[in-house]
């Protein structure tokens, strides 16, 4: 076991954390921008690979048309899920206490989990990565997984896309004066609650693309949803909540974490996320990149 | 005048229920197994009510969500079981020491917890109590590991009858105690913290320290229900400790009415005597108990945020008026 070993672990680790980030960021997204922290997020996460999973048994196997088609396809109909969810119950919640926000969201959570095991059952499933991404890729006489490789350029993708979303056009600047001054840019005119609405499809759409890669890259059951809603919580807890960046940063530390403490301590590795968030909340409460409220 | 008068009326309502529920088993046991049966179950409705009022310690009259009560829970049932099982304690004896060690528990975690407010400690509860839930699960040789711990042993005197009674009691001089708490001035500092934080700490509350010491007691309690909902089942399990169990605590004190004293004992009975109907009527409605649960849920936190208590005094009110 040389250095190939390690770095194979640290590809692992990372693309995990890929996965993780752009769940994460969609957690992070809604929370910043509706102040709602979202416990069925993990839920639209699982709907979204079963979703890809059940699509992927319609289509040809193996062919990367049919696994982009599922990558176009999957993730607006979970922002279809969440513009339904958005609409009818979520917008009945912001500004109240932050337990009735969490309970209903956690009511969510339930009702969507049922949903899921009754639609898709207990099996373990997975949906097999296109040809051209299943083999592995030599790299300094190295030969790393492809698909891992695809989804470490996914994430930056997806980072710089939301970066650019944010800071760089109309509707980002939208959204940012909306987390700092709601009633002001309402005041200018602007329909918030639609900023709102889009906010969460965004976060919905981020969650379901999660979906689909996740799908491919492990086997996915129905613990999945709730196995990311705690490791996201871990993120943003990590990197700051609302913090794009620091979801980034939270994801990796955790992908690489987890992958590396798997080794030695097999057991212990799911005790991580847990340890790691309750260290930075003891330590420093906003998180990395966040900043502290009041 | 008014105010009396109604509580007299409480009183009274009070000694009722009291009245039953203490006849209740001997009626029961008339109806051969299917009597055995209910007595158990309403001595887990019993053991479930004294959790959920302990949670709302915290949760409806200190306004923190904690995430991780079942830890506290969970740790009283592994007190018993392991004293009980390894150490042949007795059972009052193991019954007496869940809450102690419960109480250092929460007294540990309590210490981190309340450095935080709102949504993080939400969090940092969930984090502490998963880490025990693990703990508990990976530590084979102590806890059992997913196995448990089965088998422990039962005192001879203790028919369901019997044990439906202990529990009773221990119910009614906890949930006294428990009031004595909340409508003292200690108890009336802690609402002032939920109400307005600054204020408190403007006239001098130690905010922190009262927090801590609520959250201490919460926990003791919640201790007692585990140890005796472990000697009622006869084996402990790391389910106890999962954050779902925290979830239908904070269920019941929703559905049952968090602002009021009772309504989380009330919510929780109601949400066990739900699940047991729903099971009398068809099998496949307890499949779908979670979405049954979520849409409950969905309605109360939308149309009825003071839960079934709240809907009484409404609705009781109006037809004074």
């Amino acid at each position: 076991m040389g250095i190939e070993f390690y770095l194979f672990i640290l590809i692992n680790g990372l693309s995990q954390g890929m996965v993780l980030f752009i769940v994460a960021s969609g957690l992070s997204l809604v929370f910043g921008v509706l102040r709602v922290i979202n416990f069925a997020h993990g839920s639209l996460y699982m709907v979204g690979a079963f979703l890809a999973f059940s699509l992927s048994t319609l289509m040809p196997p193996g062919s990367l048309f049919s696994f982009l088609m599922l990558m176009l396809l999957v993730p607006p109909a979970i922002a279809l899920v969440g513009l339904g969810l958005e609409i009818s119950l979520f917008r009945r919640i912001y500004g109240k206490e932050h337990l009735l926000q969490l309970l209903l969201t956690y009511a969510v959570l339930l009702v969507l989990d049922d949903v899921c095991r009754l639609v898709w059952g207990g099996d373990i499933r997975n949906v097999a990565r296109p040809e051209v991404l299943a083999g592995s890729v030599e790299f300094f006489d190295l030969f790393l997984p492809t698909y891992n490789v695809f989804i470490l350029a996914v994430g930056p993708i997806i980072a710089i896309g939301l970066w650019f979303l944010l800071y760089r056009t109309r509707y980002g600047n939208l959204i940012r004066a909306s987390v700092s001054h709601p009633e002001m840019v309402g005041a200018l005119g602007v329909n918030v609650s639609r900023v709102m609405t889009a906010t969460f499809m965004l976060g919905c759409w981020l969650a379901g693309l999660g979906g689909v890669l996740m799908a491919a890259l492990a086997n996915i059951d129905l613990g999945i949803g709730m196995e990311k809603i705690i490791e996201c919580f871990a993120v943003v807890v990590i990197g700051g909540l609302g913090s794009i960046g620091g979801a980034l940063l939270g994801s990796l530390i955790l992908g690489v974490g987890v992958a590396f403490i798997q080794l030695p301590l097999s057991r212990a590795a799911i005790v991580f996320p847990y340890f790691a968030m309750a260290l930075i909340l003891i330590i420093r409460p906003w998180g990395l990149f966040g900043k502290p409220e009041r | 005048m008014e105010n009396s008068q109604a509580g007299y009326q409480n009183i009274i309502i009070g000694a009722l229920v009291v009245a039953a529920l203490a006849i209740l088993p001997f009626i029961l046991a008339r109806f051969g197994q299917t009597g055995e049966f209910w007595i158990w179950l309403t001595t887990e409705m019993i053991i479930m009510a004294l959790f959920a009022t302990s949670l709302n310690l915290i949760l409806g009259f200190g306004g923190m969500v904690s995430f991780g009560h079942a830890a506290f829970f969970g740790v009283g049932a592994y007190t018993v079981a392991l004293l009980m099982k390894k150490a042949g304690v007795s059972l009052p004896l193991a019954l007496i020491a869940a809450p102690c060690v419960a109480g250092i528990a929460a007294a540990i975690i309590g210490w981190f917890c309340v450095r935080l407010i709102g949504l993080y400690f939400a969090i940092l509860t969930l984090a502490f109590g998963q880490l025990l839930y693990m703990v508990a699960f990976q530590w084979y040789t102590f806890t059992g590991g997913d196995d448990g711990i089965h088998g422990i042993p039962k005192p001879e005197f203790l028919d369901p009858t019997n044990y439906y009674l202990l529990c009773l009691i221990i119910f009614l001089v906890s949930f006294l105690v428990m009031r004595m708490i909340v409508n003292s001035s200690f108890g009336l500092s802690i609402r002032l913290t939920r109400e307005n934080l600054d204020r408190a700490k403007f006239i001098g509350i130690n905010v922190r320290r009262y927090q801590l010491i609520n959250f201490i007691i919460a926990g003791a309690f919640a201790g007692i229900a585990g140890g005796l909902f472990t000697e009622l089942n006869r084996f402990a399990q790391t389910e106890f400790l999962h954050w779902s169990r925290s979830g239908d605590a904070i269920f019941a004190c929703l559905v049952g009415g968090m602002y009021s004293f009772v309504g989380p004992a009330i919510g929780s009975s109601i949400l066990i005597f739900l699940h047991i109907i729903l099971q009398q009527i068809h099998q496949s409605l307890v499949e779908i108990w979670a979405i049954i649960l979520g849409i409950i849920l969905l309605g109360v936190v939308l149309f009825a945020p003071e839960g079934a208590v709240g809907l009484y005094l409404k609705l009781t009110r109006k037809s004074e008026k």
